[in-house]
């Protein structure tokens, strides 16, 4: 009886395995060897022009040209966590709340042509994102649709959207009459940028980005939202009715509380994606004006092709890693999904 | 050890040797590359890669008929591929150690291949080396060799809207205050006088012309904290400043010769290629091009330039050059570039490309006085920093003596001293 247990027990477990095995190898492969691999090249003086086999051991060297030496891989480096931050200041709250709130009304019971609205709202997911950045150039042109639509709010001139590197804060602080930075903040310097650089807020160009961006998520967001939602009972929102809960309150005591999961998912999701922004920056604007839209993301790819200095390139890889999961810990901390 | 930790500790196991035993055959760990380029099984016929970027479907087409040409002609049988995004699909074939045996190489990419040790010498491999210009042949010179057989070549040159010009009594500039004074009479309402792109292979023409340079000629040191830089750069940038100048983004364009053929300029900088680009995209614009104005130190431009290059660890590396001799030979060069606006980089078919192109001639003699768009390996990002400081001083936010400062520093970096 024991010994057939077991025996039952093992050609199960060998089942298992096999039937596992496609995708642990597929992993294997595709993951987790490149993942090895990239962390083994993060430590050595690779080209990309020679195989790997050929470079040589530096220690930590490439990642104390990012983070400790002076010098232009330091700042730019700088630069891409400053643009990038920026970037997911603006881009995570904005596609939280928007596909939120688009959620919320596509999930009406007495909404007319819902299955429309979900399928308009989810297009620009599914639309190619290069495809999209070619569009978007059309319609940041200064003779383009966006300006054409704004323009008569602004008391300026029309904005040049793709080709203005002047950072945010820097505008508003030039309105006030501030033009030259403080001695304070000008001779502040961290990882070889001064205060002032970083404080710089998002470019002109950035901006784009970032409504470009916002523009393609929220319609996944919001099916995820949506699904949270059809998740929450009926009879709990009826039973609050019941209870006396005006609408407001049973949105703001009932739905939100139950949705909190759903959101901490949604935040994750976002931080991690945003903090890997690339493709927009390569079909937009390559990193520049004046490599306000530097991204390490990429940055990985410019170190690597273009500088032939693959070792580097991990090196980003790496140290944007651990600062993803660094972020996402203390997000965590700050939306715990288990204390609803 | 029961069975069932048997199981669960074997499989895992027997998983990372597979794992193991799949990337030492062809993810690139493998040490043979490199070493390869001896070549004494070099005998027969041989299969040869060739791999080139793709300059577009016309040139593509002539560059397959020449292939074929050399297919009929030789023993060896060549198979082309044109690839999209070249440089990434090149270096991943060099990481893989298994390089096409010829492929193209641009000068600006040279040092680097050299110093990963990439490529065969072509130096006494070339039938009538000498007669390639002395200026591009020193492009493709690296360490005192001379590497890789230049294809063809453009430089840049100033194009001008006839029509615009003669409405405003202005004649072409050929020195630095007659462009001043041109850009000036030719900004008109929304139309500016000159659209030039804020970057290095634009503005250092103007940085030779005053008689400066980023690097000296070896690449070894920094020279952009000269006086001439200074002058070259203040220089452009007063043409922003007053509006006598902008960049394509000003204008609203993806490229400086877009706006010029929408006519929202009335002269630019760029090189051989703007000829294809006028004939497709504004055929009914009249336009000309002559030599770049000269500077207070005389004549400057940027030669571009492409090479063949034979891969270090090419399996059969006599019938590779035996190709390069094929393609940048006389016949062949001239049957290419008579086609195309690009100019032959033998001197002696100068003549027979102007028979030709009458009307590029100041193009070809642009050869004469260019420098090639080249630097040492890992100069990136000192040419990165540069290009974003060129693009502050067209915008109007930076000064000279910040960009050159800043470049002055990111270069020592790389070059020392």
């Amino acid at each position: 009886m024991h010994a057939l247990r077991i025996r039952l027990g093992s050609s199960q477990a060998f089942v298992g395995w096999l039937f596992v095995l496609p995708v642990l190898v597929g992993l294997g492969l595709f993951l987790f060897l490149p993942m090895l691999m990239a962390f083994w090249i993060s430590f050595r003086d690779w080209t990309g022009l020679t195989p790997p086999s050929q470079s040589s051991f530096v220690g930590l060297a490439n990642y104390r040209a990012l983070m400790l030496d002076p010098g232009v891989t330091r700042s730019d480096f700088a630069l891409g966590l400053r643009n990038n931050f920026y970037y997911v200041l603006g881009v995570v709250p904005a596609q939280t709340v928007i596909a939120f709130f688009l959620a919320v009304v596509v999930n009406q019971r007495f909404l007319k042509g819902k299955g429309f609205f979900r399928t308009a709202y989810y297009f620009p997911s599914i639309t190619s994102s290069i495809a999209v950045s070619l569009i978007f150039i059309f319609l940041f042109q200064r003779n383009g649709a966006i300006n054409a639509l704004i323009d008569p709010l602004l008391p300026t001139d029309r904005i040049n959207w793709l080709d203005n590197a002047n950072g945010l804060i820097h505008n508003l602080l030039a309105v006030v009459g501030v033009h030259e930075a403080p001695a304070f903040l000008e001779n502040t310097r961290f990882l070889g940028l001064n205060l002032w650089t970083w404080l710089s807020g998002p470019s002109m160009t950035m901006y784009a980005i970032m409504i470009l961006a916002t523009w393609t998520t929220i319609g996944t967001l919001m099916l995820i939202f949506l699904a949270g939602l059809q998740g929450i009972p009926t009879e709990v929102d009826e039973a609050s009715a019941v209870d006396g809960a005006s609408a407001v309150q049973r949105f703001r005591f009932v739905t939100l509380p139950m949705m909190k999961p759903t959101l901490f998912f949604v935040l994750t999701v976002g931080l991690i994606g945003t903090w890997q922004v690339f493709d927009q920056v390569f079909a937009i604007s390559t990193g520049g004006p004046q490599k306000t839209t530097l991204t390490p993301a990429y940055l990985v790819y410019r170190f690597g092709f273009r500088g032939s200095d693959m070792g580097a390139a991990t090196a980003v890889a790496f140290i944007l890693f651990v600062l993803i999961i660094v972020l996402t810990l203390i997000q965590r901390r700050v939306v715990d999904p288990e204390e609803a | 050890m029961t069975p069932h930790r048997l199981v669960t500790t074997v499989v895992p196991l027997v998983l990372i040797a597979l794992l193991a035993a799949a990337c030492g055959g062809g993810s690139g760990f493998s040490d043979q590359g490199g070493g390869g380029g001896e070549g004494e099984e070099a005998q027969g016929p041989a299969e040869l890669q060739l791999m080139v970027a793709s300059s577009g479907p016309a040139e593509d087409k002539a560059l397959r008929r020449i292939v074929r040409q050399y297919d009929e002609q030789s023993d060896n049988s060549v198979k082309l591929n044109v690839v999209p995004e070249y440089d990434t699909t090149l270096q991943a074939a060099l990481a893989a150690g298994d390089p096409p045996d010829v492929f193209f190489v641009t000068d600006l990419r040279l040092p680097d291949l050299v110093e990963a040790g990439a490529l065969q010498p072509a130096e006494g491999k070339i039938d009538g080396e000498d007669d390639f210009y002395p200026s591009l042949k020193e492009a493709f010179t690296y360490n005192e060799q001379f590497w890789a057989p230049p294809k063809d070549f453009s430089t840049l040159g100033l194009q001008y809207n006839v029509d615009m010009l003669e409405e405003a009594g202005v004649d072409p500039p050929t020195t630095w205050d007659e462009l001043a004074v041109a850009a000036e009479q030719l900004t008109q309402g929304k139309r500016v006088g000159l659209v030039i792109g804020p970057e290095y292979p634009r503005w250092g023409a103007f940085m030779f012309q005053a008689g400066g340079a980023v690097t000296n000629d070896d690449f070894t040191e920094m020279t952009v904290d000269s006086p001439a830089v200074t002058t070259a750069l203040d220089y452009l940038q007063q043409m922003h400043d007053q509006g006598h100048a902008a960049t394509q983004g000003e204008l609203d364009a993806g490229w400086p010769g877009e706006a010029f053929g929408q006519g929202k300029a009335a002269m630019t900088i760029e090189g051989n290629w703007m000829v294809g680009a006028m004939d497709n995209d504004f055929p009914d614009i009249n336009w000309a091009t002559t030599e770049l104005p000269a500077g207070p130190e005389g004549k400057g431009t940027f030669a571009f330039t492409v090479a063949y290059a034979v891969a270090a660890n090419a399996k059969n590396p006599e019938a590779s050059f035996d190709l390069v001799n094929f393609l940048v030979g006389e016949e062949t060069m001239l049957q290419y570039t008579k086609q195309f606006p690009v100019m032959p980089s033998r001197q002696s078919l100068a003549d027979d490309w102007l028979q030709a192109n009458p009307d590029l001639e100041p193009f070809l003699k642009g050869a004469e006085y260019a420098h090639p768009f080249q630097f040492a390996p890992g100069f990136q990002g000192a040419l990165d920093t540069l290009n974003a400081g060129i693009e502050g001083l067209a915008g109007g936010n930076k000064d000279p003596d910040q960009v050159i400062s800043e470049t002055q520093e990111a270069g020592q970096q790389v070059l020392g001293g």
